[in-house]
């Protein structure tokens, strides 16, 4: 099975007399869902761009299926906090772009990309602009273009930040619906905590100065939801604020109150 | 205490301030705005009526001011029966041709070269000062060295408007290429796009409007150096047309002339502004 390893690795950005990342090591397998969760500076945007390609490492090594990342790939496609759709194209050539890089012909990429677009439940938006569409509906957007690549892992860099509450409660259910139907393996950074624990197989909690792991939580509210239990029962559940309390707590550890 | 909801209050009454306005701003009118293209119709008016009383008047010698009418029936004469062995029209083509030409040339050289300054440093490094230089010089200036180095003949005419759009277009694309989001760059990439195709598919069509602009801006600087140009041995166009009526003191084909360049210089603005809408419709709504 592929996994995605990172192993020991260190960021050092150049100019900075600290490095922003210290000896950090994260396996993911396809079908894991991984949530990068701490304070603000921890470097888990720095982690992920060393897994998508876009940050050497200073030290360590990044490998993808036994291979080293030496850049970016479509076997490790990204998503961004703001969209970064193409305005110039519709949101079905937006997802369809990644097969146009590979020459597939225009009818069937658009029906791959119809297809997709139906996964995300936007199925009657493909001849919609872009600047139509809502900032969810452009995450939406954003997560069927990532998967018309056919990843191996998806890589989310805080996808859901700069959605509205309600709509990123929604949002949430939809990144677990096609966690589950995409196979594939996730990497995900994000700000929220419950937000994690929903989604995550495994949570890695960072701190920084500079970045490093403090815990890892291995966690299975997103699997009861991919089994079929309700998102609002798996909330309510006891054992869901206990482990919020849990991971709020490791966050927090070390930081004056 | 009663709480009052929000419905229960009651409406604010028309003119009322509602609290959050500046004291100092007024209350919206309610008559009609007076449109910007209204206040611009009735200024060019007034100027029309300020230049028909001068010339009636006599204020000044025809020489110096001919009358509106005078001008006109230049035009109409222009247009049937020509002035110095060609009609308005030829006159017109001649010098758009010329224009339009040079236009393409600039493209063609000023798009790659704004590519290189954006995204390489070698190229900017290269080109910038280039650019720099050649910026701030003025078209008479360099008019004699083009006619030295590549004669007298229709090439030199627009490269010497070439070379006067050639730092709008490249820097206008310089710009817009460095404007591109790293994260649109990013998000390319990690959807297996070569650098190749992200200059193609991400990096251009993100410059698109900015390049737009600078095309604008490139063909007020090419009607302006239109006249230079045509000094070089032309027998037709509008500049051409403009100095040899100057030469015999014509000055109502002068004036005739200067406002057909600047009735087409303003239909080209309209005419790009339009484009702009429908090649890049998401330009300002990002």
């Amino acid at each position: 099975m592929t996994h995605l390893i990172l192993d020991k690795v260190s960021v050092h950005y150049d100019g900075q007399p600290a490095p922003a990342v210290e000896r950090v090591s994260l396996d993911i397998a396809k079908g894991d869902f991984v949530v990068l969760v701490g304070r603000s500076g921890c470097g888990k945007t720095s982690l992920l761009n060393v897994a998508a390609g876009l940050v050497e490492p200073a030290g360590g090594l990044a490998t993808v299926g036994g291979r080293p990342i030496t850049g970016p790939g479509s076997d490790r496609a990204v998503v961004f906090q703001n969209d970064a759709l193409f305005p110039w194209l519709t949101a079905r050539e937006n997802v369809a772009f990644a097969l146009r890089l590979r020459g597939v012909s225009a009818d069937k990429r658009a029906r791959r990309a119809d297809e997709l677009l139906s996964l995300v439940k936007l199925g009657d938006a493909g001849d919609k602009r872009i600047w139509e569409l809502s900032g969810g509906m452009r995450q939406r957007v954003g997560l069927a273009r990532a998967l018309a690549a056919e990843p191996e892992f998806l890589l989310l860099d805080e996808p859901l930040g700069a959605l509205d509450a309600l709509t990123r409660e929604r949002m949430q259910t939809t990144l677990l619906d096609l966690w589950a139907a995409a196979q594939v393996g996730v990497l995900m950074v994000t700000h929220g905590i419950e937000e994690a624990l929903v989604l995550a197989t495994r949570i890695v909690v960072l701190a920084p100065g500079p970045g490093h792991v403090v815990r890892t939580f291995e966690t299975h509210f997103g699997r009861r939801y991919a089994a079929g239990e309700p998102i609002r029962a798996i909330k309510a559940d006891p054992a869901f604020a206990a482990a919020r309390a849990e991971l709020t707590g490791a966050i927090f550890e070390g930081e004056a109150a | 205490m009663s709480v009052s909801t929000y419905s229960e209050r009651p409406a604010a009454k028309a003119g009322e301030t509602d609290g959050f306005s500046v004291p100092w701003s007024r209350p919206r009118p309610k008559r009609a705005v007076v449109s910007g293209r209204l206040v611009s119709a009735v200024t060019i008016l007034l100027l029309l009526a300020a230049w028909t009383a001068a010339a009636s008047l006599e204020l000044v010698s025809p020489v110096f001011l001919p009358s509106p009418a005078a001008v006109w029936a230049k035009f109409v004469v222009g247009a049937r029966d020509g002035f110095v062995d060609a009609t308005l029209l030829q006159h017109t083509l001649a010098s758009l041709w010329r224009v339009f030409a040079a236009l393409i040339v600039a493209i063609l050289v000023g798009v790659p070269i704004g590519l290189a300054i954006g995204i390489s440093r070698i190229g900017r490094g290269v080109f910038d000062p280039l650019l720099e230089f050649l910026r701030p010089i003025p078209p008479l200036a360099y008019l004699p060295l083009i006619i030295i180095w590549f004669g007298i003949g229709e090439p030199s005419k627009i490269l010497v408007i070439a070379i006067a759009m050639l730092a709008p277009v490249a820097l206008s694309t310089a710009a817009g290429v460095r404007g591109v989001s790293r994260e649109r760059v990013d998000a390319a990439r990690s959807l297996g796009a070569t650098r190749a195709q992200v200059i193609r598919h991400v990096i251009l069509p993100s410059a698109l409007p900015s390049i737009l602009t600078g095309l604008r801006i490139a063909l007020g600087a090419g009607w302006s150096t239109l006249v230079a140009a045509e000094l070089v041995a032309a027998t037709r166009g509008l500049g051409f047309m403009i100095q040899s009526a100057a030469q015999f003191l014509v000055t109502d084909v002068v004036v005739m002339g200067i406002l057909v360049i600047a009735i087409i210089a303003f239909a080209l603005e309209f005419v790009i502004r339009r484009v702009e809408r429908v090649l890049v419709p998401w330009a300002g709504r990002e």
